[in-house]
């Protein structure tokens, strides 16, 4: 995948043939992030802690679906690729362009959870039939992350 | 949700600001990011810049504080506005909590 231009604010980009297959493949393991991954503080000293921690399972719950129905619309909706001789043109405006940094990044953060948190050097002795998927899922959204961050960095520029 | 504080006049004490008890709309609470080694460290820095509206080279100071001291306190701030904070970094599934200024 790679950036073709900038227009407007708006992002162009050109995937090959399997690069399209495998971004869907990708956004569709939204979510990944386990719910109860998210503490609202690591001490616990906060007033109200139970509340407040209850009051931010409920907003991200509430947003992640939100977002999966986003993407499912995204996904199913046939003018947002246009097909070319070598693959597709993918357009983006800013703000989807950055729901899809934290879509991804959820994918990445899950399946990284999933594999047990490994730290990075331990990462490759986890590797083995069962946890393949897990690692494709990790690094496969990562690379189209780091291709999007790339874009933004064009566009500073 | 905030504590709220009630304010108590003693007679013949003058009350310093340490004594005040703190409620949500004291800036006494920190957002804090923690080091975990899956975030890629751009990714952490576009995050900073776009919920703090940080210019990138205070986002990769932060950025940098989490990777090398293992955590890096992004704001003091009341209870809300931490509470709001940390829910936005939890939005870009990044590893941030809220503790208390103690």
């Amino acid at each position: 995948m790679k950036l073709i231009r900038v227009t407007k604010g708006n992002f162009l980009f050109h995937l090959g043939k399997r690069e399209k297959i495998l971004l869907s493949q990708v956004l569709r393991l939204y979510p990944r992030i386990p719910p109860a991954s998210f503490r609202l503080s690591k001490s616990g000293k906060l007033p109200d802690a139970e509340a407040n921690q209850r009051l931010l399972e409920e907003s991200l719950t509430e947003q992640r679906e939100q977002n999966r129905k986003a993407l499912q619309a995204f996904l199913t909706d046939t003018r947002r690729f246009t097909d070319t001789e070598s693959g597709s043109r993918l357009s983006l405006s800013p703000s989807e362009l950055e729901w899809l940094l934290q879509i991804l990044n959820d994918v990445r953060v899950g399946s990284w959870i999933i594999l047990g948190s490994p730290e990075q050097a331990m990462e490759f002795k986890l590797l083995n039939e069962k946890t393949a998927a897990d690692f494709w899922a990790m690094e496969m959204s990562g690379q189209f992350q780091m291709r999007f961050l790339e874009a933004l960095e064009k566009r500073e520029a | 949700m905030a504590e709220t504080a009630t304010p108590e006049a003693i007679p013949g004490r003058i009350q310093t600001t340490e004594e005040k008890p703190k409620s949500g709309l004291e800036p006494g609470y920190l957002v804090v990011c923690w080091n975990d080694p899956v975030n890629y460290m751009d990714y952490v820095t576009h995050v900073f810049q776009v919920v703090f509206a940080w210019a990138r080279k205070k986002a990769e100071f932060h950025m940098l504080q989490v990777h090398e001291q293992g955590k890096s306190i992004l704001k003091r701030e009341s209870m809300e506005k931490a509470e709001h904070y940390v829910h936005q970094l939890q939005r870009y599934s990044l590893h941030a909590t809220m503790e208390r200024d103690e």
